[in-house]
């Protein structure tokens, strides 16, 4: 099956450990010495259409860092297209930031005009599989960098799956031609959820495709249900995926996410040193099996 | 069948906790495949998770910017915020955007409301205006480095709002505990973000208010001055000139003017 190209050039590979931004921390890695890591992700939706202290800190951080624009409420696989106000905004915020490509998740998160503010499941279905692919496919050139999907957690699936996550994600990907942000605790916790192989799945998958990798914690609940919830240090179980699959793509750029109890900035840098040994030993291997 | 399920979960997130007997209904009602809406019924437990997770991402973002309105209003609060979800819902993008559409929704209702302080709207507006301020876009500077002349009219910070209440809001004390009642006199504010980013407040006299009002729609500072006189019933005497020039000098000070601005007034 011959895939689309977006018509967009693909950026120069990145790889490395970076972390998302988040205001709690911003002040010291504006300010303060150069930190040990290759990047940071930001969410534009925090920067656009303002203006004051947030977008000159991230213009002067802008001078320290590379950033990758990482969106949260493009709800591209809504009924309704896109609004359109948004992604002239989207594209300016990504031109801004320089970012060498954009993603947002293979979700929807908007239903007709209401903004839900979450990441909602799609109907894992052959329509939606078109649908979704085609509106993705048209991505990079809206926004003028390369396009990339994140596979989401799932709690529930919503109906009938026509078919499974992976061939659903697959299916998107190769229509779309769009390139994959693959998070691995995302595959983790859906594993653990749905009762899958969480090794098989992402080796199952195009990783030629993947242009960056995310961690996360997760937790439990008492009902034995796993949430994503970005409020953890990463857990040993994804940390070998991790390892597993940076084995199997080679460098990538890995970001760790952390939006609830954010703990002091030198313990996520520890969690990032962590992350990098991960990353040197796993590219080690990648190489090591190509010699 | 997308357009029929996000019918679904919008009403499953935004509105009351539903029983499995109500979601298989919500679908039928939302044209949901009975196949679908089987499968659905299956997960109503976990899909409840979605509308805990929304929620609380919605209510943290509100709580963030009105927390002391919150804590006055209380349970009504939180009553008011259901009633949000469920009748309209937001709209925006934008986390920080959701207040100032929650609180357009509930001033009439809040209005004709006995059980909510005729203040708790102007103070709810007053805390959400922090974050508005601090967010509102800067527009290049349209001036240029001259002394201001009584012809031109004078360039304002971008980044600014005139408010009026009835009530003394902004005097109130910070602490969320704190229950004292604002005074009932009117009052209207310049709310600016300064050059340092800091959202500050200036209480403005009726002669201030009017002058700024009629430089932000373009006269030249004559016309303002006169104007605003005019309005206040106030001869063009030597100590409003004078007071007029303190204002302008205090604002430039603050950062709000920029200077002369670059075309002549209309």
């Amino acid at each position: 099956m011959s895939r689309p190209e977006p018509s967009v050039s693909t950026p120069a590979p990145l790889g490395g450990v970076g972390l998302g931004l988040r205001w709690d921390f911003l002040e010291e890695v504006v300010d303060g010495e150069l930190l040990p890591l290759d990047f940071f992700e930001v969410s534009p939706e925090n920067y656009m259409r303002r203006g004051g202290y947030y977008p000159e800190q991230l213009e002067r951080l802008q001078e320290r860092y590379p950033l990758i624009t990482h969106g949260l409420t493009l709800s591209i696989g809504a009924r309704d297209e896109p609004d359109a106000a948004y992604l002239r905004e989207l594209k300016s915020e990504i031109e801004r930031t320089k970012s060498p490509f954009h993603s947002d998740h293979l979700c929807f998160s908007s239903a007709g005009p209401r903004s839900l503010h979450e990441l909602l499941p799609l109907q894992q279905s052959r329509e939606n599989l078109r649908r979704v692919g085609e509106r993705a496919r048209r991505m990079s050139d809206i926004l003028g960098v390369p396009f990339a999907l994140e596979n989401i957690t799932y709690y529930a699936h919503p109906g009938r799956a026509e078919m499974s996550e992976l061939e659903f994600l697959s299916g998107v990907l190769d229509a779309s031609g769009a390139g994959l942000l693959l998070d691995v605790n995302n595959v983790y916790v859906n594993a653990l959820n749905h009762g899958f192989d969480a090794r098989a799945f992402i080796a199952a998958l195009d990783l030629s495709r993947v242009v960056e990798l995310h961690v996360a914690g997760h937790t439990r609940k008492a009902s034995g249900l796993v949430l994503d919830t970005h409020g953890a240090p990463v857990a040993d179980p994804v940390l070998e995926l991790l390892g597993f699959t940076l084995s199997l793509t080679g460098p990538r750029p890995v970001l760790l996410e952390r939006d609830h109890d954010i703990p002091a900035l030198s313990e996520l840098i520890r969690e990032l040193q962590t992350l990098r040994d991960i990353y040197d030993s796993a590219i080690g291997s990648y190489h090591a099996a190509r010699a | 069948m997308q357009q029929g399920l996000e019918g679904v979960f919008a009403q499953l997130v935004l509105g009351p906790a539903l029983s499995r007997p109500e979601l298989l209904s919500l679908c039928e009602q939302h044209g949901v495949s009975s196949a679908d809406a089987a499968a659905l019924g299956e997960s109503a437990e976990r899909l409840q998770v979605y509308r805990d997770l929304v929620r609380s991402n919605l209510r943290e973002a509100i709580q963030l910017s009105i927390p002391r309105s919150i804590a006055r209003l209380g349970a009504l609060f939180d009553e008011y915020f259901d009633r949000f979800l469920q009748e309209r819902g937001p709209r925006t993008h934008y986390l920080r955007d959701v207040t100032p559409e929650l609180l357009q929704f509930c001033a009439p209702l809040w209005a004709t409301d006995a059980r909510v302080p005729s203040y708790l709207p102007e103070l709810a507006l007053h805390e959400s205006l922090h974050i508005e301020v601090s967010a509102l876009p800067a527009l290049p500077r349209g001036h240029v480095a001259a002394p201001l002349a009584l012809e031109q009219g004078v360039a304002l910070g971008a980044a600014l709002k005139l408010v009026h209440y009835r009530h003394a809001v902004h005097e109130l004390p910070d602490a969320e505990d704190d229950r004292s009642l604002p005074e009932a006199r009117a009052v209207s504010l310049l709310v600016y973000r300064s050059p340092e980013h800091e959202v500050r407040y200036l209480e403005l006299s009726p002669l201030a208010l009017g002058i700024i009002e009629r430089l932000l729609s373009g006269d030249s500072l004559g016309g303002a001055v006169q104007g605003a006189a005019a309005a206040a019933g106030a001869a063009l005497t030597e100590a409003v000139l004078s007071g007029a020039a303190k204002l302008l000098a205090d604002l430039a000070e603050r950062g709000v003017v920029w200077g002369p601005a670059s075309g002549p007034a209309p």
